[in-house]
């Protein structure tokens, strides 16, 4: 009967159920879009440099000694702690590091720099490093990469010979001259004009360091908002390999960024919460008007001899086969539309062009992220409001006497 | 900032004389410019041994030193092997070190000045400050007398209102009787002691009567660096051009 | 043909005898425009105070250099005596009609040590008054006062340096930098108090000192730059264009804080971009709702039309009442729609809405530089927008029910359904 009803009167029928569903898809949408910038912000925060997840020795952070390697003096099994991070759900990349504070020379001049000693063949599941070289690539065993600005400003050039000297671990000055395998610019400030990178071996050798020695394991996960789960799984895993290791994700390591998303994540959500507000208006309007409209329908029922209680049941049913039916068109509309913008960014780049920001290097794209929680959520938060304001005035309907809602009184 | 330095600078450092001192006492400027007499304009040519102590290592290196006045130095390193070579020259405010496994001199950029020099406790800041402790500090004679058995002064140096300096407080004691510095204390403005020197075997080398060993103590550990003479001659004919960055890398 | 007035009170009438459907339809319109408005101020003067806030910690929305400082960082290129007099002036001269702030910095990078270490350090020496208004450091010292007229040894620094260096108000710190002369000097200051701006590069090496000492210390004087925050960043552009055209020739470098604070700026235009999506569903979804009420309403009034026709109105003319409705509608709501939303910005302008209750609990970060208080901020070209979409919406919405009117059939519309 709800069918037929809702049938007959084909007209308001669509137009009510264009409200659910256009309310549907833009609330969906909006939230694709807000977790899709915020997630963003973090992978842009993220991917250049840190990954989602480290591991450090405890004493480690803040003052980033050189001696305060994992495991200590004696270090541990890089290989047993990188496999037993990597067999964990949700680990994308696991790359061990070591850094130490030195000078790189070239001709008459000399700068300070972070020496980082990385796994070249791991390095790019993690970090972007591997990617933006400008010229040559990776260093292998003896080698050493420069950011551009670096070489810049000692002029060397790939295939010139760059003096690194460096305070070792035993306390002896380690120095010797390692060969440029490449230039990289991350635009990322601090990387380009004071990082250099070595192969992990040749670093430990350089700084008197056994292999067990490491200062970092930098983790990316598949899925950025998995980063705390996946963070805890692999913190149960490495726990046996050493007493001393934190396993943390990247709102602990990178504080400022988590701020700096939550506060963009809070403004959004005011937003969103107008947005869905007016969605959730338009569904009660839309609602209100339409049962309003069919007083004279329910009085003439009423008149026939149907009970109150059984014409609520007929608006409740209407409700939610409307619901139901506007409801999963919009799903129709909304997911294809998510996929499709997930698979193809809406690029910004023409506008804002590629810069960084608080420390990352921002690819403006607006993207979408999407579960399947939040716009269940919306769904049944849209039908409901939907129903309650069908019922309202139908039940008003209900209770005056017949005549005088026929008599348009 | 750790404000030691080697022994032939230091210990004209300690007490070095400059103009201007209108705040100090004349005598006290007197057993200063002997102090200093006895240690400045003089070449000398030596060997040392510099024992450091860390939280994370011992090591030991032996040196040759070359000096002329406190302005110029040069240090090579000999032993241990693996550092065997490294040389270290200073002219006036600038530091360059000869790397012999890259066989290259490099200056140290003014933003490492501050490092540690040769992984000890004294700064490559050091190695240069030109020391103004008459310019900088009034100094008073705060005890004259007996202490530990030896005739000594102890004087107190307080930074003058606006001199540059980072110490609260110096506090130095000289023996009398051949105005040999024994020990440097270095306080903070709260008190509290940040860094001790302790200059001890005074002998006659060289045909002069010197410090021996310097100890230089950070107050906040159990660490230290400890610079001993072998040996040294004096007034052994070296010139300025013999600081030079040829030198630096010239091996022996 | 009806005279207009009897047909806009007959339209009139028609709203009355129906208050109910006409109320839903101008919530429609009232609440989209309201929620328009506050959404765009609200997104408005988010960016504002980020643009305020960056531009204070950086060189302000116009600064005035020598030619190739912002470059090289260098004391070399510096504005001399003359240069920066006429900086002054032509900041001065400045087309505003609200004040702006003036500041004049002598900036250089050097070391900043104590009894317990050294940190690198960007040395800036200040007039403490028109500083404290420019970048607000000393507006909430964490710890002691800002710098005031007539300091000379002193030093306002970052809580992170304080804490590296083992400094408390009152300790002896030595900066140590290359004066102009080439030569490497000391200077002595005595911390008065310090900052926590929460972003660990400032906090650890941004000093301030009296603008005197920098100079007498740095052998310098002119500045290394004049920089102005001005009432509004919609400013900028006029400023700079005037700021040019009286330096003309002067060898003074004017500009902009797009190009003096890049990341900054690109973070606002990507915001932008995001909020442009976030106002196009909010825009769709409010059209789609003002369609809906009325293209509701008119569907349930064949009846009352049809009434009209046969009191003798033409098919025209029904229409013509029932556009005069709509338009009437339209306007009543949007002046309303426009007050609401006044309402509620001045709701929040008087409180600003506080993020941090809806941020996570467990953020220990905080300082100065990020406000989590949002405050609206009026752009009269967004504002005109919106009102002309909820306008224009709501005048071609009711085109629709005015040609239904206008086509229906007596006869068949006073059936009862």
């Amino acid at each position: 009967m709800a069918w037929r009803n809702l049938w007959r009167n084909r007209r308001r029928t669509f137009l009510t159920a264009s409200a659910l569903s256009f309310g549907f898809v833009a609330a969906v949408l909006m939230m694709g879009f807000m977790n899709g910038m915020m997630e963003e912000m973090v992978s842009n925060g993220t991917e250049v440099v840190t990954g989602q997840i480290q591991i450090h020795a405890e004493a480690y952070r803040p003052e980033r000694s050189i001696h305060d390697t994992m495991g200590g003096r004696e270090g541990l099994d890089v290989g047993a702690l990188v496999a037993a991070a990597e067999a964990q759900n949700g680990v994308a990349g696991v790359a061990p590091r070591l850094y130490g504070g030195g000078l790189v020379s070239s001709g008459d001049e000399t700068v300070g720099a972070v020496l980082m000693g990385v796994d070249p063949e791991r390095e790019p599941r993690v970090s972007r490093f591997a990617s933006v070289f400008v010229e040559g690539g990776m260093p292998g065993p003896g080698e050493v990469a420069v950011g551009a600005a670096l070489a810049d400003k000692i002029g060397i050039a790939v295939g010139d010979e760059a003096v690194l000297v460096a305070p070792a671990a035993d306390g002896s000055t380690g120095n010797d001259l390692f060969g440029v395998s490449g230039i990289y610019r991350l635009d990322l400030g601090g990387f380009d004009d004071s990082y250099a990178l070595l192969e992990l071996g040749t670093l430990q050798d350089f700084l008197a360091m056994d292999r067990g020695r490491i200062h970092e394991v930098a983790i990316s996960v598949d899925r950025v908002r998995d980063a705390d789960p996946v963070a805890e799984r692999v913190a149960v895993a490495v726990a046996g390999l050493s007493p001393d290791l934190a396993t943390e994700p990247w709102s602990v390591f990178l504080g400022q960024l988590y701020f700096v998303v939550s506060l963009a994540s809070a403004m959004n959500s005011v937003v969103a919460f107008m947005i869905f507000g007016m969605a959730i208006f338009g569904v009660a309007n839309t609602m209100l008007l339409a049962t309003f409209e069919r007083r004279r329908e329910f009085a003439v029922a009423r008149a026939l001899g149907t009970s109150g209680v059984a014409l609520g049941r007929i608006v409740v049913y209407e409700g939610l086969l409307l619901g139901v039916v506007a409801l999963a068109a919009g799903a129709a509309l909304a997911f294809p539309l998510l996929a499709h913008i997930r698979a193809n960014p809406i690029d910004l780049s023409a506008f804002v062009g590629t810069y960084s920001f608080m420390g990352s290097a921002i690819r403006p794209q607006l993207t979408v992220e999407y579960s399947f929680q939040e716009p269940l959520v919306s769904a049944v938060a849209l039908l409901g409001t939907g129903i309650v304001s069908a019922l309202l005035p139908a039940w008003r309907a209900a209770r005056l006497p017949p005549a005088d809602v026929l008599a348009d009184r | 900032m750790k404000k030691a330095a080697i022994l032939f600078i230091l210990a004209g450092a300690v007490l070095a004389a400059a103009p201007a001192a209108a705040q100090t006492d004349p005598e006290i400027l007197e057993i200063i410019d002997e102090v200093d007499r006895m240690m400045q304009g003089a070449s000398s040519a030596g060997s040392m041994r510099m024992e450091i102590d860390t939280e994370h290592w011992s090591r030991s290196l032996e040196m040759q030193v070359w000096s002329l006045g406190t302005e110029y130095s040069l240090i090579r390193v000999e032993s241990p092997a693996r550092e065997a070579g490294t040389a270290t020259l200073k002219v006036e405010n600038e530091v360059w070190n000869y790397l012999p496994r890259a066989d290259r001199t490099i200056k140290i950029p003014p933003s490492m000045m501050l490092g540690s020099w040769m992984g000890s406790h004294v700064t490559n800041d050091d190695l240069v400050k030109e020391s103004r402790l008459i310019e900088d500090y009034d100094i008073v004679i705060s005890h004259d007398g007996d202490r530990d058995g030896e005739d000594v002064w102890e004087f107190t140096m307080t930074p003058r209102p606006e001199a540059p300096v980072i110490w609260g407080r110096i506090e130095q004691r000289i023996r009398k009787r051949d105005r040999m510095p024994l020990w440097a204390h270095y306080y903070d403005e709260d008190g509290t002691l940040a860094r001790t020197m302790t200059f001890s075997d005074i002998r006659t080398m060289g045909g002069r009567t010197i410090p021996t060993r310097i100890m230089i103590e950070p107050a906040d550990g159990e660490e230290r660096t400890v610079i001993t003479y072998v040996a040294i001659e004096f007034d052994v004919g070296l010139d300025e051009d013999f600081f030079s960055l040829r030198n630096l890398r010239a091996h022996q | 043909m009806i005279r207009f007035p009897t047909l806009g009170w007959l339209a009139l009438r028609n709203l009355g005898r129906e208050l109910r459907r006409s109320a839903l339809t101008a919530a429609a319109m009232t609440v989209g425009l309201a929620l328009l408005i506050l959404s765009r101020t609200l997104a408005d003067g988010a960016h504002e105070d980020w643009i305020d806030s960056g531009v204070r910690l950086a060189s302000g929305h116009v600064s005035f250099n020598a030619p190739g400082y912002r470059d090289s960082e260098s004391l070399d290129d510096r504005l001399d005596a003359g240069q920066l007099e006429a900086s002054l002036g032509a900041a001065a001269l400045a087309p505003l009609t609200e004040p702006s702030i003036t500041t004049v910095r002598v900036a250089t990078r050097g070391l900043a040590s104590s009894a317990d270490g050294a940190l690198p350090a960007l040395i800036v020496g200040v007039d403490p008054a028109s500083e404290l208004a420019f970048s607000r450091l000393g507006a909430e010292p964490a710890t002691g006062r800002y710098l005031q007229e007539g300091d000379r040894l002193h030093a306002f620094i970052g809580a992170g340096m304080a804490t590296r260096l083992g400094l408390r108000t009152g300790s002896r710190m030595v900066l140590t930098a290359q004066v102009a002369s080439g030569d490497i000097a000391g200077q002595l200051v005595r911390v008065v108090g310090t900052y926590r701006t929460g972003l660990d590069d400032l906090d650890e090496a941004l000093v301030h000192i009296p603008l005197s000492v920098a100079r007498s210390w740095l052998g310098v004087e002119g500045a290394t730059s004049v920089s102005m925050v001005l009432p509004h960043s919609a400013f900028t552009d006029p400023v700079l264009a005037e700021a040019r055209a009286t330096l003309e020739g002067a060898g003074i470098e004017v500009a902009g804080w797009p190009e003096t604070a890049r990341e900054l700026y690109s973070a606002v235009r990507i915001d932008d971009a995001g909020d442009w999506v976030f106002h196009l569903i909010l825009f769709a979804i409010v059209t789609l709702a003002i369609l809906n009420a009325v293209f509701m309403s008119v569907l349930h009034r064949k009846r009352e039309l049809g009434l009209l026709r046969s009191l003798g109105l033409s098919g025209a003319e029904t229409g013509l009442v029932v556009f005069v409705e709509g338009v009437l509608l339209t306007i009543a709501s949007g002046l309303l729609g426009v007050a609401l939303g006044f309402a509620l910005v001045w709701a929040f302008f008087r409180n600003g809405l506080d993020l941090t209750d809806i941020m996570p609990a467990d953020i220990t970060f905080g300082g100065i530089v990020f406000n989590p208080v949002m405050y609206p901020s009026i752009e009269l070209t967004h504002l005109v927008q919106s009102v002309a979409l909820t306008t224009v919406i709501g005048l071609s919405a009711s085109l629709y029910p005015a040609w239904h009117a206008a086509r229906l059939d007596p006869a068949e519309s006073v059936k009862v359904e």
